[in-house]
C-alpha cells in the first residue's frame, strides 16, 4: 500500500467515524445512554488532558507537566473557569518550574 | 456560508478558537516536521492534513508506518470509535439540520471544536451550526498552515522545547473545566483521571484515551442524574 493510499484510507476512516451520527438524524438517546453521552465529553476532555499534564513517554510521571496542571487549576480558580485564565497560569507556572529544574 | 460571517454566533465561535489557531497550528508544525522526517513529501504532509485533520490519527499514522498498513489502520480505527460520542452529542446539541450541513459539520469534528461547541451550547450560544463553523474554519487554517511550515521549514523548529503537549493538555483542562457543575462531574473527573493513569500502564497507546473516557463516562452514568 503506498503512502498516498494510506493516507486516503485513514481519511475515510476517520471520516465515518466523525459523520456516524450525524448522517441522519436519529431520536435523542434517554436513560443510561443518554447519560453516557451527557458525561463522555468531560470524560474525554479530562483523559487528554491528564495524558498531558500527568505522563511523559507514555507512561505517569513527576514534570513540570504538573506544575502546569498545577496552575491550570489555580487560573481556573482565580479566574472563574475563563479558558484563558487557565492557559496562562498553566504556562507560566509550566515554563518557570521548568526553568528551574531543566 | 457568506450569511454567516456577520452572525453573533459565528463571530464568537471565531474569536473562541483563536488560541486553539495557534495550539493547533504549533502541533501542526510538530506534525509537518515528523512527517517529513518519517519520509513523506512535503506535498503528501499537507495533503494528509487537509483530508484527515485529526492529530492524533496523523501522529498515530506517521508513528507506526514502519510497523506497516495494518497497525495503522487499527490505531486509527480505535482512535476514531472516541468520535462516535462526540457525533452523537453533536447531533442532539444542533437539533434537525440539511444533510449537506451535517455532513460538513462531521469533516471537522475533532475533540477541539467539538469541546468548544458543547461549551457553547452550555453558554446559550443560539446559532450553534455557525458558531461551529467558525471554530472549524479557525482550526482548519492553524492545522494547515502549521503543517505547511513544518513540512517545509520545520528542520530548524523543535516542537518539544516550546512544551506542545503540555499546553494541549491545558487546553483540555480549560476546555473540561465549565463543564464540572455537580457532584456526578466530580466523580468522572476522579474516574477519568485514575482510568488514564491505569490504561498509560496497561494498553498501548492508541487505545488509552478512548477506554479511559469510556470506562469514566460508564461510570458517570452509573452514578445517575
Amino acid at each position: 500500500m503506498s503512502d498516498l493510499v494510506l493516507v486516503l484510507v485513514v481519511a475515510v476512516i476517520t471520516y465515518l467515524t466523525r459523520v456516524a451520527f450525524l448522517i441522519r438524524p436519529r431520536p435523542v438517546p434517554g436513560g443510561a445512554v443518554g447519560r453516557f453521552l451527557d458525561v463522555f465529553p468531560l470524560a474525554l476532555f479530562v483523559a487528554i488532558a491528564t495524558v498531558g499534564l500527568a505522563t511523559h513517554e507514555g507512561t505517569p510521571a513527576v514534570t513540570p507537566g504538573l506544575a502546569a496542571a498545577f496552575g491550570g487549576i489555580l487560573g481556573g480558580v482565580l479566574f472563574r473557569r475563563s479558558l484563558v485564565g487557565i492557559l496562562a497560569v498553566g504556562a507560566a507556572l509550566f515554563y518557570l518550574v521548568r526553568a528551574i529544574v531543566g | 456560508m457568506r450569511m454567516m460571517f456577520g452572525d453573533p454566533s459565528f463571530r464568537r465561535g471565531f474569536r473562541d478558537s483563536i488560541l486553539i489557531f495557534f495550539a493547533v497550528g504549533a502541533f501542526g508544525v510538530a506534525y509537518g516536521v515528523l512527517a517529513v522526517d518519517v519520509g513523506f513529501s512535503p506535498m503528501l504532509a499537507l495533503f494528509s492534513s487537509v483530508v484527515i485533520i485529526s492529530g492524533a490519527a496523523q501522529f498515530a499514522m506517521i508513528g507506526l508506518l514502519a510497523a506497516g498498513p495494518l497497525p495503522v489502520l487499527v490505531a486509527v480505527t480505535g482512535l476514531g470509535l472516541r468520535h462516535l460520542p462526540m457525533s452523537a452529542t453533536l447531533a442532539r446539541l444542533i437539533g434537525p439540520q440539511p444533510l449537506r450541513t451535517r455532513l460538513r459539520l462531521a469533516f471537522v469534528l475533532v475533540d477541539e471544536t467539538y469541546g468548544l461547541s458543547v461549551r457553547a451550547a452550555n453558554a446559550g450560544v443560539e446559532d450553534l451550526v455557525a458558531y461551529k463553523t467558525a471554530a472549524d474554519l479557525t482550526l482548519y487554517s492553524g492545522w494547515l498552515i502549521g503543517t505547511g511550515i513544518g513540512a517545509w521549514f520545520g528542520t530548524t523548529i523543535d516542537p518539544d522545547a516550546v512544551g506542545i503537549g503540555v499546553l494541549f493538555g491545558l487546553l483540555f483542562l480549560g476546555l473540561a473545566a465549565p463543564m464540572i457543575n455537580r457532584r456526578r462531574d466530580w466523580i468522572v473527573v476522579v474516574a477519568s483521571v485514575a482510568a488514564t493513569l491505569i490504561a498509560t500502564l496497561t494498553l498501548p497507546p492508541a487505545w488509552q484515551v478512548t477506554v479511559a473516557a469510556t470506562a469514566a463516562a460508564l461510570v458517570g452514568a452509573a452514578a445517575g442524574e
